[in-house]
């Protein structure tokens, strides 16, 4: 969090200094920071994991939209045409992740990609009840949850 | 360049509230309508309101646009569980092609307490 | 760019259209919710249109309020339909 802090007063102190108060040239600012911040990282071998956590956010954003892309198609196909091959229902999905941040952040993931959507947690916090719309297998649907979960935890621990 | 992404972004998102739209009164029940209708439909909006900011490309038009952009996303997953869960708990019938539910006879409405595991009858 | 407006335009109005048919035919309150929902997404979408249409910014802060009081619209019915109940863990 501090090294983010870091990162955009860098950002500002970049814009200052060339005097283009643009949010394109905060961006090219950011960026340089963060390289700066990396490279301060890696000559002093800090374990910086604000660094290592960058690149596995913008991974994760751009492994989520292609999710959310394949997803929508899926959906808006089964809408358009005019049979359903859909096959829904309410599955437990047994949650690994246990704090309320985690489990909010995978909640509403899970609620945003079309086809599942985030019913309720169990009181003990164990199971996540979610509604899918294609449960032709459950293995692969339980496994398509579990790679989503990683990549949460990946990021939020 | 700045009119064919705008057009396409328009045209795209219009089309996704369509498809919405089209969800809305084709699916059978009310979890499917919702797949169909709060993700495509805040997508699509997103979307043509991304197109707005690609049209103008001006500082206080783009902030705004990311504004409206950034509410949807937050929102619209928190809307759609908590209706979808509204739904459910009230009583709402699923479709008969359903082909399971994990969820029935584990929510005790007297003690709010959702249960993890199928709860064994009191008689036995 | 005039020719794209008013093929969404179209579009829009019949995607309004729909949505109005399932607001209209229910069967249940949670149904006509998510149309209303559905109907708060699309009207930010044809203010985004009327927006470039008209070249007018202003009807952006309209969307940006729109688009939280529709959220806020969902949360109460969901309240409502519970009847309020407490979950409180």
């Amino acid at each position: 969090m501090i090294a983010f802090l870091w990162n955009l007063l860098l950002a500002l102190a970049w814009v200052a200094l060339t005097g283009d108060f643009s949010g394109s040239n905060f961006v090219v600012g950011y960026v340089i920071g963060y390289l700066v911040l990396y490279m301060a990282a890696w000559q002093m071998r800090l374990g910086n994991s604000y660094t290592r956590k960058v690149p596995r956010i913008i991974g994760f954003v751009l492994f989520f939209i292609y999710d959310l892309v394949k997803a929508n198609l899926r959906v808006a196909y089964d809408v358009v045409t005019p049979t359903h091959q859909m096959r829904p229902g309410v599955v437990a999905i047994p949650l690994t992740v246990d704090r309320d941040a985690e489990i909010t952040v995978l909640a509403n993931l899970i609620s945003v990609t079309p086809g599942t959507l985030s019913l309720d947690v169990s009181s003990d916090r164990k199971v996540l009840y979610i509604h899918a719309m294609y449960i032709d297998s459950e293995q692969e649907l339980e496994d398509s949850i579990k790679a989503l979960e990683r990549r949460v935890m990946d990021i939020l621990r | 360049m700045n009119e064919i992404v705008t057009s396409i972004l328009l045209i795209g998102g219009a089309l996704l509230m369509l498809v919405a739209a089209i969800g809305a009164v084709r699916m059978p029940d009310l979890p499917t309508r919702m797949h169909a209708t709060t993700k495509a439909g805040a997508l699509g909006g997103g979307l043509m309101v991304l197109a707005v900011a690609t049209y103008f490309l001006e500082g206080s038009v783009t902030a705004r646009a990311l504004a409206v952009v950034v509410f949807i996303i937050l929102t619209a997953p928190v809307a759609a569980h908590i209706i979808g869960r509204a739904g459910y708990f009230v009583g709402v019938p699923l479709w008969e092609g359903t082909i399971r539910d994990d969820l029935k006879d584990r929510y005790d409405p007297d003690s709010h307490i959702l249960h993890s595991r199928d709860r064994t009858p009191p008689n036995s | 760019m005039d020719i794209v407006i008013r093929i969404t335009f179209v579009i829009l109005s019949v995607a309004l259209i729909l949505a109005f048919i399932r607001l209209a035919r229910g069967p249940s309150l949670p149904d006509r919710v998510i149309a209303l929902e559905l109907l708060a997404s699309l009207t930010v979408g044809f203010i985004a249109v009327h927006t470039i249409f008209t070249g007018d910014t202003n009807f952006l802060d309209v969307a940006v309020v729109l688009a939280l009081t529709a959220f806020l619209a969902a949360i109460g019915f969901a309240r409502y339909l519970e009847r309020g109940g407490r979950r409180d863990e």
